[in-house]
């Protein structure tokens, strides 16, 4: 999994990268646009995903301690933040493509919507891993698992780690994205 | 046997590579990839001007091509050992990865026909130069699919280890490194358009790095066959 983490990371690493480096070019357009992102629903994606990331890691200490019916519960509670940072991106975009603003507006929004639609691609991936996270720990629950504990906790923090990434690289954009000046 | 030929069959990946690349840049000079923003004049310039060195190139490009069939079978006999027969994910990379060789023959194919009459209007050349690099470029999907097939029955198998797992997180971000490549229908400069940051040169580069690590790992999980595994 860190294999596909460090590939992962230097992918949005290289995206990062041409962002500044473009916005270095015309640094005025770049503000102007910024300031018509709805930074309230960023905020509250923000807070959503750490939110998730917290249930997450509470749900890898209760495998680790063998308490696999708590750690279906987080998991839940985590994948309630996952969906509902989907649906505040829904009303984002559409909030936008009303305003006319699309992937070919200008140069600024082509991140914006390349940025933040990759990360979505990542959030809703990390929901299939959560859901796979959520069955381990329920077949450990039910004591239906032939798996090893080592195992069943090995891949559990793989999937939080997935997890973690798709939070950390949020938070990453929505600085970049939403409050750089 | 079964052994020397399926390695036979894993050098065809670098043959391909290699071939692939003198007929690509030595040979058509189409590196760096001429801009999507270009004239149709300086389109048709280009194919007026370098005629005989792209047609020898598309020769190449178009023949080579076929060698990743062979390629894609040393993968699939492997896939195979994984998921204990022939199954599903086995088929999936088979077909997917049969399908991706057209997407080498055809540009080809198409740059072929722009250099065939470089004295055409030039809005023609523009067009067939545009199908050639949109045909190279834009199909991401048999590649995601058949990298995603390795990945998942790599990290799926339950048996002894054929390949390693990191290989299986390998393809599963090359399979998504290869998505940015369809929205270069958008852009005709900037870091998505064909010749551009994503579209080109970060596939580009993930391309030689999936065939390099496939290469090392299919020889070394074939030498380690015994005559009882490969029966399998």
């Amino acid at each position: 999994m860190w294999v596909f983490i460090v590939g992962d990371l230097l992918m949005f690493a290289l995206f990062f990268g041409a962002f500044v480096y473009y916005r270095a070019q015309d640094p005025a357009l770049y503000i102007e646009s910024q300031a018509t992102l709805n930074q309230g629903f960023g905020a509250i994606n923000t807070v959503l995903l750490l939110t998730s990331s917290w249930f997450v890691v509470g749900a890898v200490q209760d495998t680790r301690g063998q308490r696999a019916g708590q750690a279906c519960t987080r998991i839940i509670l985590a994948l309630l933040c996952g969906a509902g940072f989907i649906a505040v991106k829904f009303f984002e975009y559409r909030e936008k493509i009303s305003a006319g603003i699309t992937l070919t507006s200008n140069d600024f929004y082509m991140y914006y919507y390349m940025l933040t639609g990759i990360h979505l691609l990542h959030v809703v991936i990390g929901m299939g891993v959560l859901i796979f996270l959520w069955r381990l720990a329920r077949q450990s629950a039910l004591h239906h698992s032939t798996a090893s504990h080592e195992s069943v906790i090995s891949h559990f923090e793989s999937g939080a780690s997935f997890w973690h990434l798709v939070d950390m690289l949020w938070i990453f954009l929505f600085a970049l994205l939403y409050l750089m000046k | 046997m079964n052994t020397r030929i399926q390695m036979l069959c894993t050098w065809c990946g670098p043959a391909f590579v290699a071939m692939f690349t003198v007929g690509f840049w030595w040979l058509a000079h189409y590196l760096p990839p001429p801009s999507p923003n270009a004239s149709a004049a300086d389109i048709a310039a280009l194919y007026q001007q370098n005629t005989g060195q792209i047609r020898f190139g598309m020769l190449l490009m178009m023949a080579c091509s076929a060698l990743v069939a062979p390629f894609v079978a040393v993968i699939s006999v492997q896939m195979k050992r994984m998921e204990g027969s022939a199954g599903v994910l086995t088929y999936t990379q088979l077909s997917a990865g049969t399908v991706g060789i057209l997407f080498l023959i055809l540009p080809a194919l198409l740059w072929t026909v722009a250099a065939f009459r470089p004295e055409r209007d030039p809005n023609l050349i523009l067009l067939l130069n545009d199908l050639g690099w949109i045909f190279f470029l834009m199909p991401f999907g048999t590649f995601v699919v058949q990298n995603l097939a390795i990945g998942i029955a790599i990290l799926a198998s339950s048996g002894p280890q054929v390949l390693p797992r990191w290989a299986g997180y390998f393809n599963l971000w090359v399979a998504v490194l290869f998505i940015p490549g369809g929205l270069l229908t958008f852009f005709k400069t900037g870091p998505f358009a064909w010749d551009g940051l994503f579209v080109f040169w970060v596939p580009l580069v993930v391309f030689f790095l999936w065939y390099g690590a496939m290469f090392v790992l299919l020889r070394q999980t074939i030498a380690r066959t015994t005559p009882a595994s490969a029966a399998a």
